[in-house]
């Protein structure tokens, strides 16, 4: 414990000081460059990567030669030469329907503006979802299709117009809008020109490097680099000086853009990943001697999964768990707490097995599906803001799923065992069963106590404790699903198989109440955290564990039947 | 507990049973599952409360539960240490579900709606009246009729239709008195249509049926048609479209200019087939046109090569809604019910009035939730939303307001309401809820606030700490039994 507190606190002092001192690479302090959008002051590099993400569906633009190109150069080209774009395959669109109404080929995701804009059907499109948001109508996904492309054309539009970039901060101190490149005041023009000119002398030697590659090439990037990172400096330096604390204060934008490039929590689930395999290979060798080694990767990956955490809540300056993308990370956490707990408790190993992979599983979807788990920081509700018990009853039922995530884990490893050899794994099958009832047990605990200070939470800024919302009735609904299962398994009607194989199906309740009312319910007061996709996913996971569950029945019914 | 009665012990073992209670917590699972997907498909939570929360299965279930959670908890009686957690548990959701009954039975959620400076006493909660006034002279009117409705629960139609009586002795076997309601939606999209009525009809008791007129104005720039109806001759209707105001029915010679500093255009009815059209250009006091139009005229007006073309008009004529069902609740549309009196149908709209005619009573009749009076007013001082920094997106808002006494006197000091922080007074607890923008400018012009009372909070707090308290000892408590793990 005090040498896991001792490494924590290293750890931490290291994250901060590199955070501190941290100088983005040679020709990347464009990344950091202050820009207003979506409601908060940002550097450039997240900006182009959400902006990207919108238009091309991911955060770096993959080249014709297969090398990819950062989301600030990429975006900053689509600012300062939108013409040599225009027959670029930029625009992703993902949705049949929406590109057989454009005419586009079904071959591939990605379409120049040519293709998509300049067409008839396109017109004919934007009225359609003209009139369908005036019907205040619900967006099927057809329709949030539709709003996307429209998003994409008017941010490129906007882009290429210099409107959509805010760079520097009202000189009327009474709005707070920022100003956009078109109005940049006169004094502080030439040190914009200065970083344009320099940008395309910085890429001029980039491709000539890519051309080339000889000392001369090398030296030319090396040079125009370290002007082109000056220029921004000197941009940033000038602002600075001229606006005071309404620029950047606490340089807050570098240590987001070290956020960014750091990307924490990749390095916390590859440490996860690391951590099974090793322990999966002590496991089945017999080693035990390699155990310190499980337990020091799982409690690094753990160390940097809660930095992470820490420094995304002093970014985003509010509670960590506001969104879906945040909720996955979280739970993820509190699968990996608890599987330390327990393991520490029963020494079963397959305890830390299956909560390890059970984080990894959470981690790599919530990295993998941007679209679904937006990882960018948004402003929040007005009723979502500075209140205690919200953050706390967020924390709590989502703590709890990550109880039952740990029991499904669980689960799926006992019905491993019943598929290999229900007889030789006896012993094994038991302990995975005592562990899959304390970890409801936990679970439950948390979640009854989470629902009811929801209701607290809701009835204090609403004054309702309880209003059949969708979000808190399947949370409910959950809750019924366990006290059941512990209820039936107190009076003996669920043995080890019956236990295991309601690990797995209740946790669908869990993904319902989490995932199911946000993207397939779509109603109620929850609709903060609403968005789309991934159904077929969630859907495929959900029945593929429906249909292990039953051919492993279906094969321990015979062999019992036989014996 | 054993009974010496065979059957009285079945009876017992059976309430006290797991047969019982897992089958119970599924009901409940499954019930509650349905109504989230209910809400889902028609997008309206009031849906889901009407047909699945607040249904007889619920309350059986709910009571079946209670039963079961009680009936166990009895039978465990003398209770013994290892109990205590148990019956703590089981004790805490009986009084949970009992402080909601409360809440539900006794409980006040409604919403007061207050302008920017304005004062408000009027809370609107669910229930729904219907109500039916009547005049003889048109302008005193007299309550006859009002009765609690719930359309959603009984819902009218064609053979069970909801009747209302009109007027007093009527005949037997006579029902040319009675109003009838024979339709309801509950979702409708709503339009505007207007009615031409006979002129002869127009002068029929508490009549006075106005006029309408239909123009558009247009230059090569810009084309807008507008329809302008009275509610009565004696009321004035007016439109404001940027460079100029249209009014029809306001007397400017007996009356004066609506309002000198703008350029004004008045539309009177003059007979039949013809309406006046008189304009003024701003600052000046005599017309400087008019003349009688007809429909399909083209008159020029000096600002900006604007020109009026009237495309109808109707000396006579009323405003009806043209009603479609919808199959999903949208901000848009709202609760309709179809009125029939006389032979005549009419649509009627939650919280709007319709006027009907008897041979010499005029009748208004009015579908709305219940206002439930404070008995205090509630001034808007002040609304203030903050946004998130360049965008039009609300970050925090708040309403500044002042208490009123029961003669409306304001003599307390301010209070500000914001976001989760409520103000309460004379039991009641006021939320800031949401606000109105103005259409055009997006400026707030009223703020919302949620108005409750809860007289069950506290035994739902209780039932809740004695539930968690319950549950975390549950989880502390060694199990004895093996096959409990």
């Amino acid at each position: 414990m005090i040498k896991f507190l001792q490494a924590s606190v290293l750890v931490f002092f290291a994250m901060l000081t590199a955070s501190c001192s941290y100088e983005p690479r040679s020709g990347e302090q464009l990344r950091t460059l202050p820009v207003q959008d979506g409601g908060r002051i940002k550097p450039f590099d997240s900006f182009a990567r959400e902006t990207l993400e919108l238009i091309y569906g991911r955060t770096s633009y993959k080249k014709d030669d297969g090398s990819k190109e950062p989301a600030h150069l990429i975006v900053m080209s689509f600012i300062l030469s939108p013409e040599s774009w225009v027959n670029a395959k930029i625009f992703e669109v993902t949705h049949l329907e929406v590109r057989k109404r454009l005419n586009l080929t079904q071959d591939r995701k990605h379409y120049s503006g040519e293709e998509v804009f300049k067409n008839e059907a396109f017109k004919n499109l934007m009225q359609e979802i003209a009139d369908k948001r005036e019907s205040k109508e619900k967006l099927t996904p057809y329709f949030q299709a539709l709003q996307r492309l429209e998003n994409q054309f008017f941010t490129f539009r906007e882009l290429s117009s210099g409107q959509m970039l805010r760079v520097l901060p009202n000189a009327d101190t009474t709005v707070d809008k920022w100003i956009s490149l078109t109005d940049l005041p006169t004094d502080l023009q030439p040190a914009f020109i200065g970083i344009t000119q320099n940008l395309a002398s910085y890429l001029g030697a980039k491709t000539a490097l890519q051309d080339n590659s000889s000392a001369e090439t090398k030296n030319r990037l090396a040079e125009t680099s370290i002007a082109f990172d000056e220029a921004v400096t000197k941009f940033r330096e000038q602002a600075a000086s001229k606006y005071g604390d309404r620029y950047d204060p606490e340089l807050k934008t570098k240590k987001e853009v070290f956020y960014n490039q750091v990307h924490p929590f990749r390095w916390a689930y590859i440490c996860y990943l690391l951590a099974a395999l090793v322990l999966l290979f002590v496991w089945i060798k017999g080693i035990d001697k390699g155990m310190p080694l499980t337990w020091g990767l799982i409690i690094l990956g753990f160390i940097i999964h809660t930095l992470g955490f820490a420094f995304r809540v002093y970014l985003s300056e509010r509670a960590p768990v506001t969104n879906m993308y945040e909720t996955v990370v979280w739970v993820s956490w509190g699968v990996i707490l608890f599987s330390m707990i327990l393991e520490k408790v029963y020494k079963f190993k397959s305890l830390l097995l299956a909560g390890s992979l059970m984080g990894v599983l959470c981690m790599v979807i919530a990295d993998s599906a941007p679209a679904v788990l937006d990882p960018s920081i948004q402003p929040l509700e007005a009723v979502l803001r500075s209140n205690y018990w919200l953050t706390v009853h967020v924390m709590t039922i989502t703590i709890s799923y990550s109880a039952f995530a740990l029991a499904f884990g669980l689960g799926d490893l006992g019905l491993i065992y019943y598929f290999l050899d229900e007889a030789k794994y006896k012993e094994q099958i038991q302990k995975i069963t005592i562990g899959i009832y304390r970890a409801i047990q936990i679970g439950v605990a948390f979640l009854a106590p989470g629902i009811i200070l929801g209701g607290i939470w809701a009835d204090y800024s609403w004054g309702r404790f309880w209003g059949w919302d969708p979000k808190e009735t399947w949370a409910l609904i959950a809750l019924l699903g366990y006290v059941a299962v512990l209820h039936a398994r107190l009076v003996n009607w669920l043995q080890n198989f019956g236990t295991i194989v309601s690990a797995i199906l209740t946790f669908n309740l869990i993904i319902m109440a989490w995932y199911g009312v946000n993207f397939v319910l779509g109603a109620g007061l929850h609709s903060y955290g609403f968005g789309a996709g991934g159904i077929e996913y969630v859907s495929l996971f959900v029945v593929l564990h429906i249909l292990f569950v039953a051919y492993v029945w279906l094969v321990r019914n015979k062999w019992q039947k036989t014996v | 507990m054993t009974f010496k009665n065979r059957y009285v012990q079945k009876f017992w073992r059976f309430s006290t049973s797991f047969q019982l209670g897992i089958p119970i917590i599924i009901s409940l699972a499954v019930l509650t599952a349905w109504g989230t997907f209910v809400e889902a498909y028609y997008h309206d939570a009031g849906m889901a409360r009407k047909i699945v929360y607040d249904s007889w299965m619920m309350v059986m279930t709910m009571g079946l539960l209670i039963y079961n959670l009680l009936m166990v908890v009895i039978d465990r009686l003398p209770w013994k240490v290892q109990h205590y957690p148990f019956v703590t548990v089981h004790f805490g959701i009986i009084i949970l579900v009992f402080g909601g009954w409360i809440t539900g039975k006794y409980g006040v959620d409604g919403t007061l709606a207050i302008p920017i400076g304005g004062q408000s006493k009027q809370v609107i909660i669910p229930p729904t009246d219907f109500l039916v006034f009547a005049t003889y002279d048109g302008d005193r009117y007299a309550k006859i009729y009002e009765q609690k409705v719930d359309f959603y629960a009984d819902e009218p139609s064609e053979s069970s239709p909801f009747v209302a009586r009109l007027e007093d002795k009527p005949t037997q076997g006579d029902s040319s008195h009675e109003l009838k309601i024979t339709q309801f939606y509950p979702f409708a999209r709503v339009n505007k249509k207007v009615i031409p009525v006979r002129v002869e009809d127009s002068t029929q008791a508490g009549a006075q049926y106005g006029s309408s007129i239909k123009f558009q104005l247009s230059n090569p720039n810009v084309k807008q048609i507008e329809t302008l109806t009275q509610e009565k001759a004696s009321r004035a209707v007016q439109v404001n479209l940027g460079p100029l105001a249209v009014y029809l029915g306001h007397d400017y010679q007996k009356l004066g200019r609506k309002n000198k500093n703008q350029n004004e255009v008045y539309f009177k009815a003059l007979n039949k087939d013809h309406v006046e059209y008189a304009l003024f250009r701003s600052n000046e006091d005599k017309p400087f046109d008019k003349k009688p139009m007809a429909i399909g005229a083209v008159v020029q007006t000096p600002w900006m090569g604007l020109q009026i073309h009237l495309f109808d008009y109707l000396q006579a004529a009323r405003e009806e809604w043209d009603v479609k069902p919808s199959e999903h609740a949208t901000p848009l549309t709202t609760s309709a019910v179809l009125v029939e009196y006389k032979g005549i149908k009419q649509w009627l709209l939650l919280n709007d009035t319709i006027k009907l005619f008897g041979d010499t009573v005029a009748f208004i009749v009015s579908y709305r939730n219940r206002a439930l009076d404070l008995g205090f007013p509630i001034r808007l001082v002040d609304f203030k939303v903050t946004r998130y920094q360049g965008t039009g997106k609300a970050m925090e808002y708040a309403s500044t307001v002042m208490i009123g006494n029961k003669e409306a006197k304001f003599e307390d000091g301010q209070i500000v309401i914001s976001m989760n922080e409520p103000m309460k007074y004379a039991g009641y607890t006021f939320y800031q809820s949401s606000f109105n923008e103005d259409e055009n400018t997006g400026e707030p012009i009223a703020s919302i606030l949620s108005v409750n009372k809860d007289p069950g909070r506290w035994v739902k707090y209780l039932g809740s700490l004695i539930l968690s308290i319950g549950i975390i000892w549950l989880f502390y408590q060694r199990r004895k039994r093996r096959i409990a793990v």
